[in-house]
C-alpha cells in the first residue's frame, strides 16, 4: 500500500488520467449551453438533412440508405442521397444507436445525434494528447489536450445539436495524424495499417480528407529533400499510400476521384518518389560511385519527364480533372470573388481577420509561433511534420473562416509546447536536482491540473481540491532556491501571471461558447428591458404549418438556405437546398423571386411550385433575412441569365440598396419584395414609428399598398418571421372579383338580344323548375364562396 | 505582324461595312462611317474636339454606337485618376477592335479632353472627369447610359458590362500581360541562384534552423494578423472621419484597417520574442544575472503586450466584458 502511494510512476499516471477525464467532462459540459438553455435540437441547416438522412439510414437499414434517391430535395430533378454524401456520420450514430438499442437501451436517434460532437470532441482531446505526446513531451500533450477541450475554434463547430462532418471528422484527423507519426517513428506496417483504417474513417467523414493525403506525403517529400530517407520511411508510406488509396476509393461519393483528381496527385507522385528513392537506394550497394551517380542523373531525368509529359497529357486528354472551383479558390485568393458567387456567397468562405482569430484562439494564437520556433530549433521527423501542418493550415485559416477548424488543433499542440517549456523550467526547482526527470515531470503537473478544473469551475460545480494543490508546491519550490536560478520570487511570479493568463483563455472560452456559438439558430431568443427572455419559435411555426396543411407532395420553393429545414422539420419537396450542387436551379430560383410578379408566376408554373415560402426580419429586426440576402440571389441569377436579370438595376441611381420610397422600381416590383412586405404597410409596430417602418433597415418601405395577383397569403408566423404563400392555379385569378358595385350586369333585352329576332320574347323550356327569387339555398351559396 | 493584321482586318470590315451602309443610308452616313474608320485606322481611340463631336455624335443619321471618355489629360489639372481611367478604357477598346467585325451595331470608342472640347462638356452639363457615356445609334443618351464610376469603378471588366448593358456587345477583355511580375520574379530567380551560385561549396545555410524558424513565424505572425484579409479585401489604410480626427483600428469585429494589422503584427513579434527569450533563459548557459533580466522582460513582454491586444480586441468586440491589466 505505502509503496504504491509513494510509487511516482502511479501518480503519473493516476494525475494524467485524472487531467485527460477532466478535460473530457469539461469539454463536453461546456457544449451544452444549448441544451440547457433551449432543448435538445439540431441546430442550423446542414445538421437537419444529417440528421434526417440518419433517421433514414435507422429505419430502412444501411443499404437501402446507399441506393436511397430523394425524389424530396431538387424537384422535379430528385438526389441520390447514397452517392453524394459522406455516409460516416451517419454510420456512427447508426452504429451507436445499434449498440445501445442491443443493451437494451431505448435512446432515440436524435439525443445521439445532438450528443454526438460533444462526444467526439473528448475523443479529439485524448488523439491531440498523444499526437503531442509522441511529439514533444507527456506534459505538453497535457497542455494541448486541455486546450483542445475548451478552445472556441473547435467549439464552433462541435457543440451539442450542430450534427455536422467536421463534428467526427476533426478526431478522425487528428488520430489519423497520431497514428501516422507513430508510424513513421517505429516504421511498422502494423501502426500503418492502423493510418490507413482511421483515414479511411476520415474519408468517408468529411471532404477534408484532402488535407491528410495532401499533407502526409508532403511530409514525405520534405523528409526526402532533407535526405532523411529511411527504411521507416519508406514502409510506413507505401503502406499507408496504397492501403488508403484502396479504402478511400470504397466511399460511393468519393468513387475514382482518388485517381482521377488533381487534388490527389502529389500523394500518387510522392509514392513514385519513394519508391525511386528506394530504387536508388538499393542501387548504391551495389555499384561503384561514379556509375552511380552517372545512372543518378540519367534516371532523374527521363522519369521526371516521363511523369511531367504523362500528367500533362493526361490532364489534357481529360482523364485527370483540374482542380474543383473550391480547392482553386484557395490558392488564387480572388478566384471565387469573380467567379463563383455562389462560393463567394457564403459567409464561411470569406477571408479571415485578425479579430477571427484572437476570438476563436485568444492566448494560443499570440503564443503558438513560439512553439513553432521551438519545432524547428530541436527539429526531428514528426516534428518536421507538426511545422507543415501549422504553416499549411494557418494559410487555409487566412483564406477561409471556416478552415479555422483546420488550424485549431495545430495552434493547441504547438501552444501545449511552448507553455510546457515555460512552466518546465520555471515550476522546476533550481540547481542539479534537474537530472531527476521523473520528478520534474511530476511537478509540472498539477499546474496543469488547473486549465481543466478551473474549466469545470467556471461550468459547472468548482472543484475545491485541485485549487489548493500549486500553492503547495509553490512553496515546496521556494525552500530551496540557490545562486544559480532566477530566485524563488521570479519563479513563482513568472507562474503565477502565467497561470493568470491561462485563466482568461479559460474564461474567455467560455464566454465565447456561450455569446456566440451556443444559439441553435432555428430558435431564437431576444432579452427584453428587464432581462426576461423570450423565445421566438417561428421557424418550426411555420414548418409544422407546413406539414399539417400542405398536401403531402407540395412543392415548396425557397431561398436555397432553408431547403434542408422544410425538407427535415415540414417533410415537403424542395426545390433547392443547402446541397448546392446545381448552379442552374438555384438561379432559376433566384430569378423567380428578382422577377415581376407575372414573370415569377411563369416560372413558378414551369416548376409547378405549390408554396413560396420568405423569410422576413422587419418586425422583429431580425437580420439574416432574406431581404439581406436579396443580392446574392440577384447575383446568382445574373450570372445564368444576364439578359433579364441585372444587378444594376436593383440599386438606387446612387448605387444604393434601399428599400424605401427611394428605392428603384424594379426592386420595389420584385417578388421577394412583395412577398415580405404584403401588407407590412398597414402594420404599425409601436408609437414611435410610422406604419410600415422596417425595424431590420431602418427605413419605412416605399411600396406600401399592392395586392397580389398570383399568389395569396397562405400563413404568417406570430413575428411575421416566416411568411408563406400559395400560388394560385389559372383558373382562380384569370377571374378577378370585382365587387359588387362596379359589377355589370347584362340585363336581358336591349342590347344582348340579336337584332335578327324582332321578337322580344323567352324561349321556354318545357318542365322548367320554378325557383323562388331572392332565396337561394344556402348550401349553395357558402359552397360559391369558398371557391 | 500584329500591325499587319490589324490593318488588314480594318479593311476587310471597312468594306463591308462600306457596302452594308450602301445599301440603305443615303450618302451622308456612309461618309461618315468612313471617316470614322479612317481615324479608327490610325487610332483605336478617336479623338473628338467641338465640331467633329458634333458632326459624328450629335448629328441624327447614325447606325452606330459611341462610347465616350471624358477626361482631363494635361497635367495641369492635376486630375490624377484620369490616367488610369484612360488605360483601363484602352484596354477595352483594343480589346473590342481585336475580338470584333464592324458590321452590325458598331461601336467606336471615344475621348473628349477638357481642353480640346470644353464646349461639350458644357453642352453634356459635365463638371467632373472622368466620366464614360455611351451615344446610342438612336435617340438620346438617358440616365443609365452614363456609368457609374462611384459605385463599380472603372475597371475594364466593369467597363465592359456596363457596355454589355446598354449595347448587347460582349466584349471579352484581353489585358496587356503585365511583365512586371515576371520581371520582378526573373530577377528574384536571378539573385537566387547566383547567390547559390556563390555560395556553392557551402550550402550550410540551408540546414540553419534559425533562417527557417524565423522565415516560418513570420509566416504565421503574417497570417494571423489578417494580412490576407487585406489581400482579397484592400481596405483603406486608415480612416479620418468627420472631425478629422484618424483612426487606426477599426470600429466593428467585421473589419480591419491596414495600419492596424501591422500593429497587431508588431505586438504579437515582440510577444513571441517575449516568450522566446523567457525560455531561452534557462536552457541557454547564461549567468544569473542575465537569467533574470531575460526572464523578467520576457515576462514583462508577453503579459504586457498580450494585455494591449486584449483591450484592443475588447474595442472592437461591443461587450466583450474582460480585460487583463489595461482596460
Amino acid at each position: 500500500m505505502k509503496t504504491l502511494l509513494t510509487n511516482p510512476a502511479g501518480w503519473k499516471s493516476l494525475i494524467t488520467f485524472a487531467i485527460l477525464f477532466l478535460a473530457w467532462v469539461s469539454g463536453f459540459s461546456a457544449r451544452l449551453f444549448a441544451v440547457i438553455r433551449f432543448e435538445s435540437i439540431i441546430h442550423e441547416f446542414d445538421p437537419w438533412f444529417n440528421y434526417r438522412a440518419t433517421a433514414y439510414m435507422v429505419e430502412h437499414g444501411f443499404y437501402n440508405f446507399l441506393n436511397w434517391f430523394d425524389e424530396r430535395a431538387w424537384y422535379p430533378l430528385g438526389r441520390i442521397v447514397g452517392g453524394t454524401v459522406y455516409p460516416g456520420l451517419m454510420v456512427t450514430s447508426g452504429a451507436i444507436h445499434h449498440i445501445l438499442h442491443a443493451l437494451n437501451i431505448p435512446v432515440h436517434i436524435r439525443d445521439i445525434c445532438v450528443f454526438l460532437a460533444p462526444i467526439f470532441s473528448g475523443m479529439t482531446a485524448i488523439s491531440t494528447y498523444f499526437l503531442t505526446k509522441e511529439l514533444w513531451s507527456p506534459g505538453a500533450g497535457l497542455f494541448a489536450c486541455c486546450f483542445i477541450a475548451i478552445v472556441p475554434g473547435y467549439i464552433s463547430r462541435s457543440v451539442a445539436g450542430s450534427y455536422d462532418n467536421e463534428g467526427i471528422a476533426i478526431f478522425a484527423l487528428q488520430f489519423t495524424y497520431y497514428l501516422w507519426v507513430k508510424s513513421i517513428k517505429t516504421g511498422s506496417v502494423f501502426w500503418s495499417v492502423l493510418t490507413a483504417l482511421s483515414y479511411f474513417y476520415m474519408v468517408s467523414a468529411w471532404g477534408g480528407y484532402v488535407f491528410i493525403i495532401n499533407l502526409i506525403p508532403l511530409h514525405v517529400f520534405l523528409l526526402l529533400i532533407m535526405g532523411r530517407y529511411s527504411y521507416r520511411l519508406f514502409t510506413s508510406y507505401t503502406v499507408f499510400y496504397i492501403l488508403g488509396l484502396v479504402l478511400s476509393m470504397q466511399i460511393p461519393f468519393v468513387g475514382f476521384q482518388p485517381i482521377r483528381t488533381s487534388e490527389h496527385m502529389a500523394a500518387s507522385g510522392v509514392f513514385a518518389l519513394v519508391m525511386a528513392a528506394g530504387t536508388f537506394n538499393y542501387i548504391q550497394t551495389r555499384i561503384t560511385k561514379a556509375e552511380f551517380k552517372f545512372i543518378f542523373i540519367f534516371a532523374t531525368l527521363v522519369t521526371s519527364g516521363i511523369v511531367l509529359l504523362a500528367v500533362i497529357g493526361l490532364t489534357w486528354a481529360g482523364v485527370i480533372a483540374p482542380w474543383s472551383g473550391r480547392f482553386y479558390s484557395l490558392w488564387d485568393t480572388t478566384y471565387a470573388k469573380i467567379h463563383i458567387p455562389i462560393i463567394a456567397s457564403v459567409s464561411e468562405h470569406q477571408p479571415t481577420t485578425w479579430f477571427s482569430f484572437f476570438f476563436d484562439l485568444h492566448i494560443l494564437v499570440c503564443i503558438f509561433p513560439a512553439g513553432l520556433w521551438y519545432c524547428i530549433q530541436e527539429y526531428n521527423d514528426e516534428r518536421l511534420f507538426v511545422v507543415l501542418y501549422a504553416l499549411s493550415a494557418v494559410y487555409f485559416a487566412g483564406v477561409m473562416v471556416r478552415l479555422m477548424l483546420t488550424l485549431t488543433p495545430a495552434v493547441c499542440i504547438l501552444s501545449g509546447i511552448a507553455f510546457s517549456k515555460i512552466f518546465e523550467n520555471y515550476l522546476k526547482e533550481d540547481g542539479p536536482v534537474t537530472s531527476n526527470g521523473t520528478k520534474t515531470v511530476e511537478e509540472k503537473q498539477p499546474s496543469k491540473d488547473k486549465t481543466p478544473s478551473k474549466s469545470s469551475q467556471s461550468l459547472s460545480s468548482g472543484s475545491g481540491k485541485s485549487k489548493k494543490k500549486p500553492p503547495t508546491i509553490a512553496s515546496l519550490n521556494s525552500d530551496n532556491s540557490n545562486g544559480e536560478g532566477v530566485g524563488s520570487n521570479i519563479r513563482s511570479i513568472v507562474t503565477i501571471s502565467m497561470l493568470l493568463v491561462l485563466m482568461m483563455f479559460v474564461v474567455h472560452c467560455t464566454w465565447v461558447t456561450s455569446n456566440a456559438y451556443s444559439s441553435p439558430s432555428i430558435v431564437l431568443a431576444s432579452f427584453s428591458n428587464d432581462g426576461s427572455r423570450q423565445i421566438l419559435d417561428d421557424f418550426r411555426e411555420a414548418y409544422y404549418w407546413l406539414s399539417q396543411n400542405t398536401d403531402n407532395d407540395a412543392r415548396v420553393m425557397s431561398w436555397w438556405d432553408y431547403g434542408y429545414q422544410i425538407a427535415g422539420m415540414a417533410n415537403r419537396t424542395t426545390l433547392v437546398d443547402n446541397n448546392t450542387w446545381n448552379n442552374s436551379h438555384i438561379a432559376l430560383v433566384g430569378k423567380a423571386m428578382s422577377s415581376t410578379e407575372p414573370k415569377a408566376y411563369e416560372i413558378m408554373t414551369s416548376l409547378d411550385v405549390d408554396y413560396v415560402l420568405v423569410i422576413f426580419g422587419g418586425v422583429i429586426g431580425y437580420s439574416g433575412d432574406d431581404i439581406n440576402k436579396f443580392l446574392w440571389m440577384v447575383r446568382i441569377a445574373e450570372g445564368e441569365h444576364p439578359k433579364d436579370i441585372r444587378e444594376s438595376d436593383y440599386f438606387t441611381e446612387r448605387g444604393e440598396f434601399r428599400i424605401d420610397s427611394q428605392g428603384s422600381p424594379t426592386m420595389l416590383n420584385c417578388l421577394m419584395y412583395k412577398l415580405s412586405y404584403y401588407r407590412f404597410g398597414d402594420l404599425k409596430l409601436d408609437f414611435r414609428t410610422p406604419a410600415g417602418f422596417d425595424r431590420t433597415r431602418n427605413a419605412v418601405i416605399g411600396n406600401q399598398n399592392f395586392d397580389l395577383t398570383y399568389l395569396e397569403e397562405a400563413y404568417t408566423t406570430e413575428h411575421w418571421l416566416v411568411r408563406i404563400y400559395r400560388v394560385k392555379k389559372p383558373d382562380e385569378f384569370n377571374r378577378p372579383r370585382i365587387p359588387v358595385l362596379e359589377r355589370k350586369i347584362r340585363i336581358p333585352g336591349a342590347s344582348a338580344i340579336s337584332k335578327k329576332s324582332a321578337r322580344k320574347k323567352k324561349g321556354i323550356i318545357q318542365g322548367k323548375p320554378t325557383v323562388q327569387k331572392g332565396k337561394k339555398p344556402k348550401a349553395t351559396n357558402t359552397y360559391t364562396n369558398g371557391l | 505582324m500584329y500591325l499587319k493584321t490589324i490593318i488588314l482586318s480594318a479593311f476587310i470590315i471597312l468594306n463591308s461595312l462600306v457596302e452594308s451602309a450602301r445599301e440603305e443610308r443615303p450618302k451622308s452616313l456612309d461618309q461618315k462611317v468612313q471617316q470614322l474608320n479612317d481615324l479608327y485606322q490610325k487610332k483605336f481611340l478617336v479623338k473628338f474636339n467641338g465640331p467633329k463631336f458634333k458632326e459624328f455624335v450629335k448629328s441624327p443619321p447614325r447606325n452606330y454606337s459611341v462610347i465616350m471618355m471624358f477626361t482631363a489629360m494635361a497635367s495641369h489639372r492635376q486630375c490624377s485618376i484620369c490616367g488610369h481611367a484612360s488605360d483601363e478604357f484602352m484596354i477595352v477598346a483594343n480589346s473590342y477592335r481585336y475580338s470584333h467585325r464592324l458590321t452590325e451595331s458598331p461601336l467606336y470608342f471615344g475621348i473628349v479632353d477638357f481642353d480640346e472640347g470644353s464646349d461639350i462638356f458644357q453642352l453634356l452639363r459635365i463638371n467632373t472627369a472622368p466620366v464614360f457615356m455611351h451615344f446610342p445609334a438612336k435617340g438620346k443618351p438617358k440616365p443609365l447610359d452614363t456609368m457609374d464610376i462611384q459605385r463599380v469603378g472603372f475597371a475594364s471588366e466593369m467597363i465592359a458590362k456596363w457596355i454589355q448593358e446598354r449595347t448587347d456587345v460582349q466584349i471579352r477583355i484581353f489585358r496587356p500581360p503585365n511583365y512586371s511580375s515576371t520581371l520582378a520574379l526573373s530577377i528574384l530567380f536571378a539573385i537566387c541562384s547566383s547567390f547559390l551560385y556563390i555560395r556553392r561549396n557551402n550550402m550550410e545555410m540551408f540546414f540553419n534552423k534559425n533562417l527557417w524558424g524565423v522565415f516560418s513565424v513570420l509566416f504565421c505572425l503574417n497570417m494571423i494578423s489578417g494580412q490576407m484579409w487585406n489581400h482579397i479585401r484592400g481596405p483603406p489604410l486608415m480612416h479620418r472621419n468627420q472631425q478629422g480626427i484618424i483612426t487606426y483600428i477599426h470600429n466593428s469585429s467585421q473589419g480591419q484597417f491596414i495600419v492596424e494589422t501591422y500593429i497587431i503584427i508588431i505586438l504579437n513579434t515582440i510577444l513571441v520574442f517575449g516568450a522566446v527569450i523567457m525560455i531561452d533563459s534557462h536552457t541557454k548557459k547564461t549567468d544569473s544575472k542575465t537569467r533574470k533580466i531575460m526572464t523578467v522582460g520576457g515576462l514583462a513582454l508577453v503579459v504586457f503586450l498580450f494585455s494591449v491586444i486584449l483591450s484592443i480586441f475588447k474595442s472592437k468586440a461591443h461587450g466583450y466584458p474582460y480585460s487583463f491589466l489595461i482596460k
